[in-house]
């Protein structure tokens, strides 16, 4: 499937969990409307740090952290379609609002909202990602832990070893992890999502947009979605034993830089991966 | 949790089925998934196939006295999830859930008044319509855990043989039923749902004390639908063909079908399609806005 990360910051109007209101409330309810869209999911970083969720293994785990990285983002939508043409057409007026004269078009969708300059600062960096799903999740009826691992390719390694090494060997010791619900790795690439999603004045074709989104590039070249129960069980699982020093030792020759952050997830749209039925489904 | 299933049937003179989906799923829940304090919310329209040509023979075995009349009174219905019923009577409150140039701000757009378009309008109802909105008991058998696809969802209406006590029924579909068809090879989820019988249970408090409902017609209404059912099942499956295979096990067909006879007046199902609306979150509410 085509999957595209949206990383948004708040507007500074707003505190985080004013944020959070807006665009769970208001914006994912144009969102989850696009047109064809097929999976819209939600992140927004947790309140809590990983030192308070995960304990002294948080400090363990982390490598290079980039100083300063939330401030260059609150949360992200991930959007999911069929085909890059499909993305691109997205945003048009929605025919799924009943009135008077029968089943209509509703504009609005086609600014997802139109709130976007009230709720972020800025462009969302917008960009695509190829993912590997390691282990498929299956969501069980309540809130679960969802932890993201970004990761920077070491020098010594081609973008292709770093993708083949991450998703290959090391995601199959990562699959053993008692608990782990699902495991999915993401790896940012050049393709053009913005031209033609955004209107041509947006912050992200500017100089100033383009500074910032390259900061936040800088700091990660493939980040990872797994999901727990509890940060407890990971915290447990990733802790020691054998199957946690092989990933330590893993990490080593693969990240030049690792770092972690819990994040709320809200299912805006369920991902369906099969082929879409004929009809409107969410 | 208190959970509501509220039965619809859609305005047949403005909108095709799929036409009502749409305009349920897309534009109206927009909107309903901002209800204050929601925990969860599915949309369950009904599926276009016919589930006797996906069963075939298997479809007379599993089915008894199915009322003619049950499937036409609706198109879908949501099942919406609350804390308790004083959450769920006071969800039309409105919350800032907009960013706008003040800050976050109770969003002015925010209504519902789309129904009498969207659903089956009251004649001179001044932007009523009619539906079912009852409360159900819910006993989770099988939790169910939802992947990243399109599940086949069973609704198995059921009404209690009359030779049964309320409480012997519910025991006993419970006890022996419940556990059998949780052996089940491929479900993916099981719930069973007994229907309040205070009829007005989740209406009381939601709707205003003079809404069509409860009008002598309105009551009426509801009546003659409930005398159909008494609850629902719902069972998920990768396919309607994995449902077959998995009652295929000769054993454990005869084993349901011989508590179905004990158990049911009239058995039966419906194949609908489920949208997930918001995801029910079972576990305690954050301290934070969260759908």
């Amino acid at each position: 499937m085509l999957k595209v990360f949206g990383f948004v910051r708040r507007n500074k109007q707003l505190s985080h969990d004013d944020y959070r209101a807006a665009h769970v409330g208001y914006h994912n309810s144009f969102g989850r409307r696009l047109n064809n869209i097929r999976g819209y999911v939600l992140n927004v970083r947790a309140n809590r740090s990983v030192a308070e969720s995960l304990g002294p293994l948080a400090n363990r785990l982390t490598r290079g952290e980039p100083a300063g990285f939330d401030e260059l983002w609150d949360g992200w939508g991930q959007l999911m379609f069929d085909t890059l043409d499909d993305y691109l057409a997205a945003r048009s007026p929605a025919r799924d609002r009943a009135r008077p004269e029968g089943l209509a078009e509703d504009p609005k969708v086609a600014q997802v909202g139109g709130d976007g300059a009230y709720l972020y600062t800025g462009s969302p960096f917008q960009f695509h990602v190829v993912e590997h799903v390691s282990m498929p999740v299956r969501r069980p009826e309540r809130k679960i832990f969802k932890l993201v691992q970004f990761a920077k390719r070491p020098d010594n390694l081609s973008p292709e070893e770093f993708r083949a090494y991450w998703s290959g060997r090391y995601a199959a010791h990562v699959a053993q992890l008692p608990g782990l619900r699902g495991h999915i790795v993401n790896f940012r690439t050049p393709l053009d999502v913005m031209t033609g999603f955004f209107p041509p004045d947006a912050d992200a074709f500017t100089a100033e947009g383009t500074a910032v989104r390259e900061t936040f590039y800088s700091a990660w070249d493939g980040m990872a979605e797994l999901w727990f129960d509890n940060p407890q069980q990971f915290a447990e699982a990733r802790s020691g034993g054998d199957l946690g020093a092989a990933l330590d030792d893993l990490e080593d020759g693969l990240f030049a830089s690792v770092f972690y952050r819990e994040v709320d997830e809200t299912i805006a749209v369920l991902p369906k991966r099969d082929p879409a039925p004929p009809f409107y489904h969410r | 949790m208190y959970k509501v299933f509220a039965f619809l049937k859609r305005n047949t003179a403005l909108l095709t089925h799929d036409e009502y989906r749409a305009g349920h799923v897309g534009f109206h829940c927009s909107h309903s998934r901002r209800l204050n304090g929601i925990r969860g919310y599915c949309v369950n329209v009904q599926a276009n196939g016919d589930l006797r040509d996906g069963l075939g023979p298997l479809y007379g075995e599993v089915t008894r006295n199915e009322p003619s009349e049950f499937a036409g009174q609706w198109d879908g219905f949501p099942q919406v999830y609350f804390d308790s019923w004083d959450t769920w009577t006071q969800a039309a409150t409105p919350e800032p859930t907009r960013a706008t140039a003040e800050g976050l701000s109770v969003d002015p757009d925010w209504r519902l008044d789309d129904g009498p378009y969207l659903f089956d309008p009251v004649p001179d109802g001044d932007g009523e319509f009619r539906s079912h909105h009852l409360h159900m008991e819910e006993h989770l058998v099988v939790p169910v855990q939802r992947p990243e696809r399109k599940l086949t969802k069973l609704m198995q209406f059921f009404r209690r043989n009359p030779s049964l006590s309320e409480t012997d029924f519910e025991e006993a579909l419970l006890g022996r039923y419940a556990p059998l068809t949780a052996r089940m090879v491929g479900l993916h989820g099981y719930t069973v749902n007994f229907r309040d019988p205070d009829q007005e249970s989740a209406m009381r408090g939601f709707f205003p004390e003079q809404a069509w409902g409860f009008s002598d017609e309105g009551r009426a209404h509801r009546q003659a639908f409930c005398a159909l059912w008494d609850g629902a099942a719902e069972l998920f499956f990768d396919s309607v063909d994995a449902f077959s295979a998995a009652r295929g096990d000769t054993e454990l067909h005869a084993g349901l079908s011989a508590l179905e006879r004990e158990l049911f007046e009239a058995v039966w199902y419906v194949e609908v399609d489920e949208n997930i609306i918001v995801m029910p979150n079972r576990d305690p509410a954050p301290e934070f806005y969260y759908r």
